[in-house]
């Protein structure tokens, strides 16, 4: 049997981290004179009290060290317990969700999706608003130092070439783990900082810039009106435009040393094919609005930009109803949704890299069918690809995809339409928020959904969030035997 | 350069072949006093001479052909006969246009099923013979390359079902001999017991004869608009859906039936998988039926075990009108046109055995997770899979995925609707026959689509048809270079 006490003893801290962000929202109600700062308040005592009993509890003797098990459970454990808890505030806020909905928006908002079931934003109190974007923020924050530390160590779906990076003494990255995770935070503070101040120089209030700094470079989309980015003018979508895509974009590598007022990022084959996918796309769609349905050409290039990004980084704001575009939109942004970001940030999806080393991958079977006998090496920036990474990755994307098509069927079973079911798959899978449709499409919401399907898509969202295999692992028998 | 002699020696054969096919058609509209039959002649005549031009023209001595002739002769080996098959349509009473006739007949002969005619019934009989014909010897095609083609090129893990070294005791090319003897005569066999039994149930002989070619080739060409569900027999139905059933079987079985190696059969995986999913398929929409559509549960099990078997298989013939049922069985029969059939049939799509492969290399991936230095093999019918089949079945899977992708946007692009650009695509590239949703699903024609949509679909058909690489390698520069 595996010793769950250190698990518990590491998740106490991850708790007690959400029980003090309930302490924000608690304040700002306070300050603004509405009556759900007790909830706040109670929730985030409860929460504290229940994380101070894993640490006590659970306290090890020496120094905490994890095992590869332990850390598979922890992962798994974490984000459900965070939910769980951090749908409390939902529950018993004017708001008055029930179970299920409170449970879907806080792993929504956790997983970085960003899909909704509240509708009447625009009149919601502001801690509740901003405990959403918390959320968002949260998530964002766990996922890539998840992606940056754990991810590489568990090797999952071939994220150890990210690891061999950090280990390699002579590369850009600093190696030690402790330090790359507080640089990665305070490159991801500074950003937050930096979009809110954009997005209030953009002309938006403060309160509202300072949520969607929070869930837009944290690729999350929870937003404050239930019209989204739309309800905002030209100069926000812009800025949210440029937050989104620094959000999608690899942390680790803004951390490196800057060469001439260069960041690291700039020379990643990774970033080159992301800025590739985002700017083919938009203008495509962009050409698209322009020449078919007689958009201005000003206008069809932000809503293209705002949509693929958004789509591509899996944040999922919204700026028009882009399910309305026709057809030829509608399949683009339906395939776009399995894209993804890069890895080591807060995108979810199949991410770049992977499709890369999948390209690369049967471009080798294309040589290999005229040279049978011909010796292939894939290279990566720069380095070569063992065959054990390109396994891992076609484990992943496999698995992705049998996920995807697996929870699309469950979805249609509890009795969600075609399109609905999916989208919605692909969309929660890939963390992303909207789907396409009349019920889940951008203009839409989740609310009326039945809510076996909420429960479904939940689960998705944290399937896609984990990268699969960290949770599949826990189902097999072989992880349970010693 | 490449000696292009043997190609055109290939090519040359098969449009003989063809033309001795429309000999048939033009003797059964002599018989029924059709003046159509000139057609027939004439363009039999045609064919002939040009087959006689390249096969006498590019005479040569070397026996062997090299692996990119085989390309080419695989790639063009579809290509042209499918062009020379469209010349009855287009001169025939139909008066189709060029790309309408081109459609049919490539769609006839990758068996795919999809057809642009209205009003079958009322058809000469030739016409709707040479239609079934192409079925027929499309599907007699697709076993041919499957067994000796694409296994010695190694295409999409394909190589795993070279045949094996024969013995010292027999020589290689008798043993081919034998094979080919054994799987034709197990084709001509299935097709004249199933002629027999749909002629017993009450179909006159040339209905019966049509509808047992269509059948075993997984083609899906009928001699009435309302397909299958013209006869309204439950007899019919459920001697076509074993056709099509046995369709989707790897016909090298019979030959290892022939040789009193009946337990082969039960040991394979392949078949375990590809039944196993079947019957999931058929539970499911026939509890939808029952549940949705209020048919008793025998109906209910004999029509949605005849559409499954029908999807699965990429055959297209139907009972029901499916393409608007909506929901889960739309999303069933979706993914379920993605699996296809076994390795070595006439069906189209993934195969079931790549996605054994696939499962096979995930669950290792997952248990590699627990045990990081373990040697762990994934294994198919006991046998270990090397590395580099799985390399080239995901290198054919990706390839699938992007195709799809790729073609589901450009028909969007030409102003398809949503569900009918995405099944379209996954039905052309399974060589499936009919889509989803109101205009191309089962009941509906491809007529209305726009010229370049059809062109689209057409290339498709014969890009899944040879299993993608084979057409994909052309464009590789290094083919063509020495």
């Amino acid at each position: 049997m595996i010793d769950v006490r250190p698990v518990l003893f590491v998740n106490g801290f991850l708790m007690l981290v959400l029980a003090a962000a309930m302490g924000i929202p608690a304040v700002v109600d306070l300050l603004s004179g509405d009556v759900d700062w007790r909830v706040f308040g109670i929730a985030g005592m409860v929460t504290a009290f229940v994380a101070l009993a894993q640490i006590f509890g659970a306290r090890p003797k020496g120094r905490a060290s994890l095992t590869s098990r332990q850390a598979f459970m922890l992962t798994v454990l974490a984000w459900v317990s965070t939910a769980a808890f951090a749908a409390l505030p939902f529950i018993f806020s004017n708001l008055r969700l029930h179970l299920t909905d409170a449970v879907f928006e806080a792993m929504s908002g956790l997983t970085t999706t960003g899909a909704t079931v509240i509708v009447g934003l625009d009149y919601a109190p502001k801690g509740i608003l901003l405990w959403r974007s918390l959320l968002n923020w949260l998530g964002g924050e766990g996922i890539i130092i998840m992606a940056v530390v754990i991810l590489p160590l568990l090797r999952i779906g071939g994220m150890q070439v990210f690891h061999m990076e950090s280990s390699d003494k002579t590369d850009r990255i600093k190696p030690r783990i402790t330090q790359v995770a507080t640089s990665i935070t305070l490159v991801y503070l500074a950003f937050t900082a930096l979009a809110a101040m954009a997005f209030w120089a953009a002309g938006m209030g403060r309160f509202d810039a300072m949520c969607h700094a929070l869930s837009a470079v944290s690729t999350g989309g929870f937003s404050t009106s239930d019209a989204n980015l739309a309800h905002w003018g030209t100069a926000v979508q812009w800025v949210a435009i440029v937050a989104m895509m620094v959000g999608g974009s690899s942390f680790t590598l803004w951390i490196g040393p800057w060469k001439n007022w260069r960041p690291p990022v700039l020379d990643d084959a990774q970033t080159h094919w992301y800025l590739m996918f985002i700017g083919g796309f938009a203008g495509l769609l962009a050409l698209w609005q322009w020449t078919v349905n007689d958009m201005s050409p000003g206008v069809a290039l932000r809503h293209a930009a705002f949509s693929v990004t958004s789509v591509v980084t899996t944040t999922g704001f919204v700026s028009t109803d882009y399910g309305a575009w026709g057809g030829f939109a509608r399949v683009v942004f339906f395939v776009l949704v399995f894209i993804g970001g890069c890895t080591g940030s807060a995108a979810g999806g199949v991410k770049i890299f992977r499709w890369e080393l999948l390209f690369a991958l049967a471009g080798i079977h294309l040589k290999r069918l005229l040279h049978p006998h011909g010796v292939f090496v894939i290279h990566y920036n720069q380095r070569t690809i063992p065959s054990s990474v390109l396994d891992s990755v076609l484990g992943f994307v496999v698995m992705y995809f049998f996920t995807f098509a697996l929870f699309a069927l469950a979805l249609t079973v509890v009795g969600v339409d075609f399109i609905t079911a999916l989208s919605g798959s692909a969309s929660a899978l890939a963390n992303v928020g909207p789907g396409l449709g009349d019920i889940i499409g951008p203009m839409g919401s989740y609310r009326s959904l039945p809510e076996l399907a909420k429960w479904i898509l939940a689960g998705e969202m944290l399937l896609g969030r984990l990268e699969l295999f960290t949770v599949a692992v826990l189902f097999s028998r072989s992880y349970w035997r010693e | 350069m490449i000696d292009l002699r043997p190609v055109f020696q290939v090519i040359g054969v098969l449009l003989c072949l063809l033309a001795g096919a429309m000999v048939m058609p033009a003797l059964l509209d002599l018989r029924d006093n059709q003046p159509e039959w000139q057609v027939f002649a004439v363009s039999a005549g045609l064919t002939l001479f040009f087959g006689l031009l390249l096969l006498l023209g590019t005479r040569t001595t070397q026996r062997r052909r090299s692996i990119r002739q085989t390309y080419l002769a695989a790639s063009f080996g579809w290509l042209v006969p499918g062009l020379f098959a469209a010349l009855p349509m287009i001169y025939g009473p139909l008066q189709l246009s060029f790309t309408d006739a081109a459609f049919e007949a490539i769609s006839g002969l990758t068996t795919t099923g999809a057809s642009v005619i209205h009003g079958l019934d009322n058809l000469p009989r030739g016409l709707l013979l040479w239609r079934v014909l192409l079925n027929w010897l499309g599907g007699l095609g697709v076993i041919a390359m499957a067994v000796a083609v694409l296994p010695d090129l190694a295409i999409g893990g394909m190589q795993m079902f070279r045949l094996e070294v024969p013995g010292p005791a027999e020589r290689a090319t008798s043993r081919a001999n034998r094979i080919a003897t054994v799987i034709l005569g197990a084709y001509a066999g299935v097709t004249g017991g199933l002629a027999l039994a749909l002629w017993m149930a009450g179909m006159t002989g040339f209905e019966a004869l049509a509808h047992a070619m269509s059948t075993i080739s997984t083609g899906g060409f009928s001699t009435s608009d309302a397909s299958i569900g013209h006869f309204n027999s439950a007899a019919i139905e459920v001697i076509i859906s074993f056709g099509m059933v046995i369709g989707g079987l790897p016909f090298l079985l019979f030959f290892q039936m022939s040789r009193g190696n009946a337990k082969a059969m039960l040991r394979d995986g392949q078949l375990r998988w590809y039944f196993g999913l079947m019957a999931l398929g058929i539970v499911g929409v026939t509890l939808w039926l029952v549940g949705s559509r209020g048919l008793a549960p025998l109906d209910a099990l004999r029509h949605g075990a005849f559409t499954v078997a029908s999807v699965m298989t990429g055959t297209g013939l139907f009972t029901l009108e499916y393409g608007q049922w909506g929901g889960m069985p739309a999303a069933i029969l979706f993914f379920l046109a993605f699996v296809g059939g076994c390795a070595g049939s006439t069906t189209g799509g993934i195969k079931v055995f790549r996605f054994q492969f696939l499962f096979a290399d995930a669950l290792v991936q997952m248990r590699r997770l627990l045990r990081p230095h373990a040697v762990l093999i994934p294994t198919f019918n006991r046998r270990p899979i090397p590395e580099e089949v799985l390399g080239s079945v995901m290198g054919f899977l990706f390839v699938y995925a992007l195709s799809f992708a790729m073609l589901a946007m450009a028909l969007a692009f030409l102003g398809l609707d949503f569900i009918t650009a995405l099944t379209g695509a996954a039905s052309a590239l399974a060589n499936l026959g009919p889509g989803l949703g109101s205009e191309i699903g089962a009941g509906g024609s491809y007529a209305a689509l726009p010229d370049a949509a059809k062109w689209l679909l057409a290339g498709g058909m014969l890009f899944g048809r040879v299993e993608m690489f084979v057409i994909l390698v052309l464009f590789v520069p290094a083919f063509w270079r020495q």
